[in-house]
């Protein structure tokens, strides 16, 4: 099915669809809501006056995935220029909405996750967003990424040995 | 021969073909060596994809965006224009002179100016060189929106924009210390 980006119908339709998945990559890039939600905002703001024609619904995700992945990378780049000061003046981040007895345990686990993910050279981190967040095959990974599936293979790999030497070693400190 | 951890991988992401895929399984079942670290690599994949963002949050700020979306653009048949600024004023003694990334939403934004591409997204900085509010532009991706803007204060735009009835939208991103990066 064409999608026309400046049209309703499709806006609406890629909309409803690719939005949980660009909030996912846009929050798990910054760990932070409100940049989220400014940068997936920002992300469908530039597709729908792009009026870009893609020739499926998949190739506008992709084309989504990457601009909000860009944003998400550069703001994160940006903020940690600018850490100290952001740090003074910004929202104290909104915890998660979550219900009952499993918030305690379930909260030291992610923050464990976030600390490692953050640490992640920036390539590693963005394959293994795509991956565990975005659900996407190494296929289409590649396609966001613009690398060949190969390359995506080998980045997966690295990122989760990484990712499980920064978690065994522990040497993951609680900051929030 | 054992299995190396890429391969367990793209086995546990489900990307292992045939006849390989067969052969994991195979080799899964009698190796121990092999089954504990398949077994660490999915407890680590598993750990990382259930840390997502749940689905509630995911809803709440999709129905807000969509609400913003749907009344600035997609109820209009005319285009909006958006524009961000990046602009440096001297606030108060505490924080000093810093940068601060401000976003405006602005409602069809031409400033009379017919070279200003229907298309392109505005990125000026305005830089307060002297720390006294008089505020300079200079766009960094749009040359004619540089030159249009680049006489114009931040005031100015507002007011000349307030005028002519257009609603503006101005909200504060970040604010840091100036320094690094007046070669930009
Ligand atoms: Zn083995």
């Amino acid at each position: 099915m064409e999608i026309k980006s400046s049209e309703n119908a499709s806006f609406q339709k890629v909309y409803e669809q690719v939005f949980p998945v660009l909030m996912r990559v846009a929050y798990h890039v910054t760990y932070n809501m409100d940049v989220s939600e400014d940068i997936v905002q920002e992300a469908f703001i530039r597709f729908y006056e792009k009026n870009i024609d893609f020739k499926s619904l998949d190739e506008a995700k992709y084309w989504l995935i990457r601009v909000t992945k860009n944003l998400a990378i550069n703001v994160v780049k940006r903020k940690s220029r600018e850490k100290a000061m952001v740090d003074k003046i910004k929202k104290i981040p909104k915890t998660p909405v979550q219900n009952g007895e499993d918030v305690l345990l379930d909260s030291e686990t992610k923050e464990m996750v976030r600390v490692a993910v953050e640490k992640l050279p920036e390539k590693l981190k963005s394959v293994l967003i795509l991956k565990e967040y975005a659900d996407l095959n190494y296929k289409q990974i590649g396609l966001v990424l613009k690398i060949s599936e190969s390359n995506v293979k080998v980045r997966i790999h690295r990122a989760r040995k990484l990712m499980s030497s920064m978690i065994d070693r522990g040497e993951i400190h609680v900051s929030r | 021969m054992c299995l190396d951890d890429q391969i367990l991988n793209t086995y546990l992401d489900d990307e292992l073909v045939e006849p390989w895929k067969t052969q994991v399984i195979e080799h899964l079942k009698y190796c121990s060596a092999c089954s504990t670290r398949y077994e660490q690599l999915k407890a680590v994949h598993t750990m990382v994809s259930t840390s997502r963002l749940k689905d509630e949050q995911v809803d709440a700020s999709k129905d807000k965006i969509y609400a913003y979306l749907e009344n600035r653009y997609l109820k209009k048949e005319k285009k909006i224009k958006f524009l961000h600024r990046d602009f440096r004023v001297k606030t108060s003694a505490v924080i000093g002179v810093a940068a601060a990334f401000v976003l405006m939403f602005v409602g069809a934004l031409t400033l009379n100016s017919p070279t200003l591409n229907e298309e392109n997204v505005i990125i000026p900085q305005v830089v307060d060189s002297q720390g006294q509010g008089a505020m300079q532009v200079r766009a960094t991706e749009n040359l004619a929106a540089s030159q249009v803007l680049s006489n114009l204060s931040l005031e100015e735009i507002l007011s000349y924009l307030d005028q002519k009835g257009y609603e503006v939208d101005l909200k504060l991103k970040s604010v840091t210390v100036l320094g690094d990066d007046t070669g930009k």
